[in-house]
């Protein structure tokens, strides 16, 4: 029973760094990043850091195992000493950390803005957006601004869930909450930002590769938070556009689907022979109209 | 002394990781659904023909677990496994899965999480629906209740459950169907039941054959279920005009006069106008009402205590505020004349479509004014601009 429990404590070492050769080797690991530099440097932090705490944690495990080992309890009968301390070494364990921690503050400054703070750019004002995304529980609801590429106006588009962007461009998002905090999180992009009632907050990235990935909501946000999944389809830009006007299409639909599909707009030039109908029954619609009605 | 400790010690720590595993591979209490107590209750069904009514929907509709139709219903079994039962990942066990918590195990809207949505949520057993294009006596078709549960809908607690896969989505729409009949049938049955109770409440010789319970229960509410797409409003071509601003400008005029919109939508649309019942908290507000100005409490002692656990407190429903940009049916123009054209039954909102010289112009003309009105001056919606630190000043 001697030494067991040095034994045991070797094995927290063992494991972990076992751990951390098994996944990435066996692609039990990140999610497979399809960003941009902004995401890359994002992975590249996390490594960084990942490493750096990897020594510590490696030096400090096998410290307590050194120490179970040689001073375990049965094979050494003097009673312990006790010492005052170190001055010097107390120097060296405050300030080694701090200056780690100074550093790490630096290193990733440039990537916290750069996810956070500098909103893409083109020709000297912010791009515009891409689409809204509003957090509800438990969905993510779309807005697309329609042809004249403003939100908020009546040729916006709406759909449910499944969130579209074209391959290799620079994305902004506006992103708002219905009623309480969600997170949006794009885990193969590395972005993932609040949504927080009452703000409107722009998030932005660039999908390199196209396929489809998980929109998770990230903040524990009622009940339902479980089933809170969206879908982000990174696609071809003809793709991408094809996708906005068959949207189009099906919001503007004046039948239902199934039947001859008819848009409000594609109607004066192949419905000229049905349209004549209305026009044949306007003289009683007007006899009858509201309008008529009011004036008398 | 130590080592008795030592062994107390790993003895504690065992059980404390083996008892709740154990506990929660118990074997819990088959699920089964609820009887309609409300109705029960109201209608003063028998004790004994109230077991006769339980008896004839577990042998004509199963349980939970294990549902079971006959082929009269026009209903697939195979769908209705997937949907039903426990969940077994995600191959099985779906309505449990997604729906039970709002929409409860009998389908009756009275899941854990019901009391706390507004609107409640939908209760099958009367077979109302709001959102279709039947109607409004006819049930919705199997295409209107696909579309809810792939849009969900917006304004309300409903999600989308756009990313289940068709075949899911079918299960589901199967089983709420299922439910929906089931619901019918056992309000069909508890009427039977209260036509021969008032003859003789003893009697014996209620005809519960297959055939007789076939023929005059199921069978006319299968068929209604049946032949709702054939129901499906025709949605006339839309004027010329449709989309332009004159259309708009006749639509408001529709909406301010004959279309009789602003009686509950009020002169500024947005929904300040009349509070109505909704269907289902009208009949529970009647049964309150009922009850407190009962002369004989003993009487009505059931139906109050079945009010208390079998019924939401009623709610008086709110007329939408149309400019809020948020259709809750789907903003589709051919989706917004279903709606018009025949109302909302469950709602209380009239259809419009027979209403004395309107046309069906006019009905495009007013979903041109309504789909114009979030976007008019005075509406929430501006062009939204993300939000900004505003410039420091250099001190």
């Amino acid at each position: 029973m001697g030494k067991f429990w040095a034994l045991v404590f070797l094995c927290v070492p063992i494991f972990g760094v076992a751990m951390f050769i098994y996944g990435p080797a066996k692609g039990v690991w990140l999610p497979e990043n399809v960003g941009a530099e902004t995401a890359y440097s994002i992975d590249h932090l996390f490594k960084f850091i990942l490493a750096l705490t990897g020594i510590v944690f490696l030096g400090t495990e096998l410290t307590l195992f050194l120490f179970l080992w040689r001073y375990d309890g049965k094979s050494n009968k003097q009673p312990a000493k006790f010492s005052h301390g170190s001055h010097t070494l107390e120097i060296c364990w405050t300030i080694v950390p701090a200056a780690t921690l100074l550093f790490i503050a630096i290193y990733q400054m440039n990537t916290w803005a750069a996810a956070k703070m500098r909103t893409p750019m083109a020709g000297g004002h912010d791009i515009p957006f891409t689409v809204e995304v509003t957090g509800r529980q438990f969905e993510w609801r779309l807005r697309y601004p329609g042809e004249d590429g403003i939100l908020g106006t009546k040729d916006d588009l709406f759909d449910v869930n499944e969130l579209h962007v074209p391959v290799g461009e620079e994305v902004l998002v506006s992103l708002k909450s219905m009623d309480v905090l969600h997170s949006f999180f794009l885990p193969n992009l590395r972005v993932k930002q609040d949504a927080v009632p009452g703000m409107k907050i722009p998030v932005w990235f660039r999908a390199m590769k196209e396929g489809e990935y998980d929109i998770p909501c990230a903040e524990l946000c009622g009940w339902g938070h479980y089933k809170m999944k969206g879908r982000l389809v990174v696609e071809s830009r003809e793709a991408y556009e094809k996708y906005l006007a068959d949207l189009k299409t099906r919001q503007n639909a004046v039948s239902p689907p199934g039947t001859a599909q008819q848009t409000a707009e594609a109607e004066p030039e192949d419905a000229q022979p049905v349209a004549a109908q209305p026009q044949q029954s306007a003289p009683p619609n007007e006899a009858t109209s509201p309008l008529a009605k009011t004036n008398e | 002394m130590l080592n008795s400790w030592r062994n107390t010690g790993w003895l504690s720590v065992t059980m404390l990781v083996v008892l709740p595993l154990a506990a929660g591979c118990g074997e819990s209490s088959p699920a089964r659904f609820h009887a309609n107590l409300v109705q029960l209750a109201d209608t003063n069904v028998s004790d004994k023909h109230q077991q006769q009514i339980a008896d004839i929907l577990l042998a004509m509709f199963g349980t939970p677990d294990d549902p079971f139709v006959l082929p009269e219903t026009g209903l697939d079994l195979q769908k209705l496994k997937i949907a039903a039962g426990p969940v077994k990942g995600y191959t099985q066990g779906l309505f449990r899965l997604h729906c039970v918590h709002c929409h409860g195990i009998t389908g009756d809207g009275m899941g854990p999480t019901a009391l706390f949505l507004k609107p409640y949520p939908r209760d099958y057993r009367e077979g109302w629906f709001k959102f279709k294009s039947t109607p409004s006596n006819q049930p919705p078709t199997h295409a209107d209740l696909v579309r809810t549960l792939q849009e969900g809908i917006p304004g309300t607690a409903m999600p989308s459950f756009k990313l289940l896969s068709e075949g899911e989505i079918y299960a589901l729409v199967e089983y709420v169907e299922y439910l929906s009949m089931r619901g019918q049938t056992e309000l069909e049955l508890i009427n039977q039941y209260k036509l021969a109770d008032a003859f003789d409440p003893d009697k014996e010789d209620f005809p519960t054959t297959k055939e007789f319970l076939v023929n005059t229960v199921i069978s006319p509410i299968a068929a209604k279920w049946k032949n709702a797409p054939s129901q499906s409003t025709q949605v006339p071509t839309p004027p010329k005009d449709f989309g332009s601003t004159a259309s708009i400008e006749r639509g408001k005029q529709v909406f301010y006069t004959t279309g009789g919109c602003v009686k509950c939508h009020g002169p500024t649309a947005l929904g300040d106008g009349q509070l109505v019942w909704d269907m289902w908290s009208e009949a529970i507000h009647k049964m309150d009402v009922k009850v407190a100005e009962s002369a004989d409490p003993a009487k009505l002692s059931e139906l109050s205590y079945a009010l208390r656990v079998d019924a939401l407190p009623p709610r008086e429903g709110e007329p939408r505020n149309l400019r809020a940009g948020i259709l809750r049916g789907g903003r589709e123009p051919y989706e917004l004349f279903y709606r018009l054209n025949n109302g909302i039954f469950p709602s209380q909102m009239p259809g419009i479509g027979t209403t004395p010289g309107m046309t069906s112009d006019d009905i495009w003309h007013l979903i041109d004014f309504i789909l114009d009105l979030p976007y008019e001056p005075g509406s929430q919606y501006h062009n939204d601009e993300h939000m900004k630190a505003p410039p420091r000043e250099l001190l």
